[in-house]
Parts: structure tokens; sequence; C-alpha cells
């Protein structure tokens, strides 16, 4: 029961986790090269949500600065009242990569499709095999 | 096969709802991931930067030279693209 309870208590990440197990799920249970790409974007993207939400806080804002140049000096600013930046900064970073990643992974599979004509993974060795052998 | 792929990603989800029970609760002020770094930033961003917007002040100031090496990887990206379609088009065009 502990774990249930505990679970409880942070539901979003239990939906994080629930994401990532379709994402792994569809890497290593489908055939379809595509269809394993994206289960790797879902993958990915379970991260990302998971690491947002740690930069949540309660009754806090977007980390933006309201009136930030409106008068003279510089306004006193807590912590406590903005949302943290940094999960934010890191996860842009992220979704740049991944967005390079799939553009490289989406070339590599036509590629292969115009090589081969196929993209599921059984009928790819098949042929593998068939052109190394003769 | 498929079971084996099944009971595989349970078995991950499992352990990660297990790992997942010790992280501080959501939105929490008082989570280490909000109390030991990220004050800084918040609290003299706006004075050492003059960027409103704290995310694009980390990200374009004090993580600049991170932020260049995100474009290296965008244009390696677009590079490799460019290389792997245009080799197939070359290949098609001797074989024909």
């Amino acid at each position: 029961m502990g774990l249930i309870e505990g679970a409880a208590g942070q539901l979003n990440t239990v939906g994080y986790i629930v994401l990532m197990m379709i994402g792994i799920y569809a890497m290593t249970g489908k055939s379809n090269l595509v269809k394993k790409l994206v289960g790797m974007n879902i993958f990915q993207w379970s991260i990302i949500l998971f690491v947002v939400s740690l930069s949540a806080k309660r009754d806090a804002s977007i980390p933006i600065v309201l009136d930030g140049h409106g008068g003279g000096a510089a306004p006193v600013l807590d912590a406590a009242q903005y949302a943290n930046p940094l999960p934010q900064v890191l996860m842009l970073t992220a979704i740049v990569v991944g967005v390079a990643i799939t553009g490289v992974a989406l070339a590599l599979l036509l590629r292969i499709h115009r090589q081969f004509g196929t993209l599921e993974e059984n009928e790819l060795l098949e042929r593998l095999d068939a052109s190394s052998g003769s | 096969m498929k079971l084996l792929h099944l009971v595989a990603t349970a078995v991950t989800g499992l352990l990660l709802i297990v790992g997942s029970l010790d992280l501080a609760e959501t939105g929490d002020p008082a989570a280490p991931a909000a109390t030991h770094v990220s004050p800084r930033y918040i609290e003299s961003g706006l004075e050492e930067t003059g960027v409103e917007n704290m995310v694009t002040a980390v990200l374009a100031d004090y993580r600049g030279f991170d932020t260049l090496g995100e474009v290296t990887v965008i244009f390696t990206g677009a590079i490799a693209v460019l290389l792997i379609l245009r080799n197939g088009l070359k290949g098609e065009e001797d074989e024909a």
C-alpha cells in the first residue's frame, strides 16, 4: 500500500513514467523503424516534461520579471515568487538537440527506404542477408 | 516475444515509480531543486544581465557558450542530413 499512497502524491511523475513506458515499448517491441523513432520521441518528451515539472513552485509565477525596467532602482526579487528557470533552460537545449537527432534519423530512414524499399526490421534483415550471401 | 517486451517495460516502469517516491513533492518551494542554485539566478539575474526573462538571461548570457555549442549541433545535423540525402540521389543516378 505504501507504494500506491506514495505514488498518489506524485501523480504527474507517474504520468511521465507511463509515457516513458509507452516509448520504451515502442522502441523495443515494434519492428517498423518509423514507429521506433516515434517511440524514441515519446521517451524523450517524457523526460523533458518531467524535468520541467521539477521547476514548478506552488504560488509562484513564470520566471519573468514584470516592470523590470520600469523605474530607477532594480526591484528586490524573492526566489519563492518565481518558478525555477534552470530546468526550463536545460530542457530548451534538450528539445533543440532532439529536433536535430530526429532530423538525422528521418534522413537515414529515407535513405534506407530508397535502398531497400522497406522499413520493417525483419524484412530489412532478410534483404541484408540475401545481399551479403550472393 | 511481445510478452518479453511488455514484461521488461513493466519492470522498468515499476522501478522508476519506486525511485520517484523519494522525490520532493511537485511544487514544493522548499525542494532541493528550488533552494540551492536557482535563487542566485532569480535574485541577481536582472541586475547582472538586464534581461527581464530569466530563461533568456541564463540561456543567452550565463550559458552563452552552451548555446553556441547547441547551434553547432543543429549545424552538424543539417550537414549530416544534406550529405545522407544527396549521396542517395547520386547513387540512384549512377545505377540508372
